[in-house]
C-alpha cells in the first residue's frame, strides 16, 4: 500500500531548490509547478500532494501532521521550536544566524551590560544569550529592516541572518558573533515516520542519495 | 469588562451531546478494561501543590498552571497522572506491599506541550503499575495499552518501543559527560544526523562508534534492529536493555499483539523521567503520539519510597479526533419516543407513568413540557427525527409511528 503523502514548502527560492531536487530524484513533481494561485497542488498518480505556505508556517503544518514531510530554512525551526524530525540538511539556502552591531563594538559584546537585541527571531535570540550565554537581555521584536535597529539607537545589537553580508557592512555593521549555521531542512511530522514509513522512508532515502550524488559531481567539475 | 464573555481560554472547549456521550462511552469501555485487569480506579485532586512537580524537576515550570492559594503557597492544576499517584504510592499507599496496580481516567492541564494534541485541557486515561521491575511487568503496561486502543475502536497501530538504559549504557561506555549527553539524545531524538555527526566528531568518537550513534535515529524494526545493535554494542548496561527490549517482544508476541509493534532506540524524549523502556503510540490522521508510557523507577522515590514503576496514558481526545477523522463511526444521539398530553384531568399523571416504564426499558422518553397539541407534537416530533410520538387525551390513548 502507497500512502499519500503531503509536503508543505517554503514558498520562495527554496522551494523552487527542493522541487529541483525530488525531480532528480525521480519524483513527478509537475503538479507543484503549475502556475496558479492553488494552495494546494495534488498529483494523485504520483502519490503526491503540495501545499505552498509561508516559511515560518511550514513547521506547523509538519507538527500539526497536515502535512507529512516540510522542506524549510534551519532558522524557522530554531524559532519555531516544533516537535518533529529533522532529518536531511539539504544544504542550500545556506547562510548564518549572527548577532551583529556596530564595527566597534567587535570583540567587546559582552562588556555592556543590559543589552537590547533587536530581531526577526525572539526565540532564537533568547535561547542564545540566556541559554548560551547566560545573560537576561531586552529583546526588542522587529519585522523587518533590522539592521536600522543599531543605527538609529533602538537597540545595541541584533540578531539576524546574514549571507554575503553586504548590507551589514553598507551600513556600519559587522557580525560579532555567529550563533549556527542555516540552511534547508527535511522535517517529517514524528507520526507520519511511523505510519506511513513504506513511503517516507523511500523518498528520504532516495533524497539523500541525489544529495551525495550531487556533492560528488560538484567536487568532480 | 466583559470582553471575553462569549469566549473560552484558548486550548480549551465545550463538548457537545454527541462528543460526550462519545466521550463516556469511551470512558467506560477504558474503565471496565483497566478494572478486569486488576488495576483499581482512584481519582487525584485537580489541584495539587506546585512542589509535588517541582521537587522532582520532572516538568518545566512554563508549562504547569499555576495559582495561590490564601497562604502564598503555589498550587498547580493536575498536569498528569503518573507523578500524582507517585505522591500516593509513597504516602497514602506507603504500607500496602507492592505490586499497586491503579488507574485513572481524568482531565490534564498543560501550557505550551504536545501531550493532547497542543490542546491545554484534555482527557487521559491511564495505569500505573508500581513495586515490580520485571520485563513481564513492562509487557503487560504495553499489552494494556495496545488493549486500550483497540477498545477505543483504533485499529490502525503503531506502537515504539524505546530503552533509555540503552542510551545512557552508550554514553557511559564512551565516557561523554551529562550535559552532552543531553544534547545528543535531542539530536537522536529529533533523528538530526547532521547535527550527530557534528557530535560524533567532537567527542572523537571511533569511527564504529559513529556508525552506531548514527543507526540509533535511522533503525526501526523488530527483532532485526535488536540484533544489529547486539553485534555493534559491548557496554553491559546497553546490552541488558537490548535484553530487556528482546524479552518484551517475546511477552508481546504471546499477547498476539506483535502485528502492533516495533523497535525505536532513538526514541529519547523526557529522558530524565524514563529509566527503562520508553513506548508510544500512533494512528492515522492525527499528527500527535495517542499513547506515551514506559518505566519511571526514580520518580516514586523523589517521595520518600523506593518504588519500581511503569505505566502509560491515552489521551482519548485524540484518540475521538482520529476515530472521527478515520469515518469510524461516532454515537449518534436519538430520542426513542416523545410523549404529549392534553389538559384534561389525569393525562399528565399518565404521561409520565409511560415515560417512566419507556425509559425503564432503556428507551429515551421525552414528555413534552411546552403544551404542545397533537398536531404540533407531531411537527416537532418528525423535525427532529424522533422514532415515535404518542399523545394522550380523552383517557384514550393515540399512537403514531413515526419514520419507520
Amino acid at each position: 500500500m502507497t500512502d499519500m503523502i503531503t509536503i508543505a514548502l517554503s514558498k520562495g527560492r527554496l522551494a523552487e531548490q527542493a522541487l529541483d531536487l525530488l525531480e532528480a530524484a525521480g519524483y513527478d513533481c509537475r503538479a507543484a509547478r503549475e502556475k496558479s494561485r492553488r494552495l494546494i497542488l495534488e498529483d494523485e498518480k504520483a502519490g503526491l500532494r503540495f501545499i505552498m505556505a509561508k516559511p515560518a508556517d511550514v513547521p506547523t503544518y509538519v507538527e500539526y501532521g497536515a502535512a507529512d514531510i516540510g522542506v524549510v530554512g534551519k532558522d524557522t525551526l530554531l524559532e519555531e521550536g516544533r516537535q518533529l524530525y529533522e532529518v536531511i540538511d539539504l544544504g542550500f539556502g545556506a547562510c548564518q544566524m549572527c548577532v551583529c552591531g556596530p564595527v566597534s563594538l567587535k570583540g567587546k559584546l559582552d562588556q555592556i551590560p543590559n543589552k537590547r537585541v533587536a530581531s526577526k527571531y525572539p526565540n532564537i535570540t533568547r535561547s542564545y544569550f540566556e541559554g548560551t550565554k547566560r545573560e537576561s537581555v531586552e529583546i526588542i521584536k522587529l519585522n523587518g529592516s533590522v539592521e536600522l535597529a543599531p543605527l538609529i539607537g533602538l537597540a545595541e545589537v541584533i540578531v539576524d541572518i546574514v549571507e554575503s553580508g553586504r548590507t551589514l557592512r553598507e551600513n556600519g555593521l559587522d557580525v560579532l558573533e555567529v550563533i549556527a549555521d542555516i540552511s534547508a531542512r527535511v522535517i517529517v511530522n514524528r507520526v507520519s515516520m511511523k505510519m506511513k514509513a513504506q513511503s517516507i522512508m523511500p523518498m528520504l532515502d532516495a533524497l539523500r542519495c541525489q544529495l551525495a550524488k550531487q556533492k560528488e559531481e560538484g567536487a568532480a567539475k | 469588562m466583559g470582553n471575553y464573555r462569549f469566549h473560552t481560554p484558548e486550548g480549551v472547549s465545550d463538548m457537545l451531546p454527541e462528543d460526550c456521550r462519545t466521550k463516556r462511552g469511551l470512558e467506560q469501555k477504558l474503565r471496565t478494561l483497566f478494572a478486569l485487569s486488576g488495576y483499581r480506579e482512584i481519582e487525584t485532586p485537580g489541584i495539587e501543590f506546585y512542589d509535588v512537580y517541582a521537587s522532582g524537576d520532572f516538568v518545566a515550570q512554563e508549562n504547569l498552571y499555576k495559582l495561590g492559594d490564601q497562604e502564598g503557597r503555589i498550587l498547580s492544576l493536575r498536569y498528569d497522572g503518573t507523578v500524582p499517584v507517585a505522591r500516593l504510592a509513597a504516602t497514602l499507599f506507603k504500607d500496602t506491599p507492592p505490586p499497586l496496580r491503579l488507574s485513572y481516567i481524568e482531565n490534564m492541564y498543560r501550557f505550551r506541550e504536545s501531550g493532547g494534541g497542543r490542546q491545554r485541557e484534555f482527557c487521559q486515561a491511564g495505569v500505573e503499575l508500581l513495586g515490580v521491575s520485571s520485563t513481564q511487568a513492562d509487557a503487560e503496561v504495553i499489552a494494556l495499552a495496545i488493549s486500550s486502543a483497540l477498545e477505543t475502536g483504533i485499529t490502525d497501530l503503531q506502537i515504539s518501543i524505546g530503552q533509555a538504559e540503552f542510551f545512557r549504557g552508550l554514553m557511559e561506555a564512551w565516557e561523554i559527560p551529562a550535559e552532552d549527553a543531553e544534547e545528543i539524545s535531542r539530536h537522536i531524538d529529533q533523528k538530526d544526523t547532521v547535527a550527530l555527526e557534528k557530535s560524533a566528531d567532537r567527542y572523537g568518537l571511533s569511527s564504529s562508534e559513529k556508525e552506531t550513534l548514527l543507526l540509533i535515529p535511522s533503525l526501526f524494526g523488530t527483532y532485526d534492529t535488536l540484533d544489529a545493535f547486539d553485534k555493534r554494542v559491548e557496554s553491559p548496561r546497553a546490552r541488558a536493555a537490548l535484553q530487556n527490549v528482546r524479552e518484551i517482544l517475546d511477552i508481546l508476541d504471546d499477547y498476539g499483539y506483535m502485528k502492533y509493534v516495533s523497535v525505536d532506540l532513538g526514541m529519547l524524549r523526557s529522558l530524565d523521567y524514563y529509566t527503562g523502556m520508553i513506548f508510544k503510540g500512533f494512528t492515522y490522521e492525527i499528527g500527535f503520539p495517542i499513547i506515551s508510557g514506559g518505566r519511571y523507577d526514580n520518580v516514586v522515590s523523589v517521595f520518600g519510597r523506593d518504588l519500581a514503576a511503569v505505566g502509560f496514558s491515552l489521551s482519548l481526545n485524540l484518540c475521538m479526533t482520529a476515530l472521527r477523522r478515520q469515518d469510524k463511526e461516532l454515537l449518534q444521539i436519538h430520542v426513542d419516543t416523545i410523549i404529549g398530553y392534553s389538559d384534561e384531568p389525569g393525562m399528565r399523571r399518565l404521561a409520565l407513568e409511560m415515560a417512566k416504564d419507556l425509559r425503564a426499558d432503556g428507551l429515551i422518553a421525552l414528555v413534552d413540557c411546552e403544551g404542545m397539541n397533537e398536531e404540533d407534537l407531531s411537527c416537532f416530533a418528525e423535525n427532529r427525527g424522533i422514532e415515535q410520538m404518542v399523545f394522550l387525551n380523552n383517557g384514550m390513548c393515540d399512537c403514531e409511528e413515526e419514520g419507520k
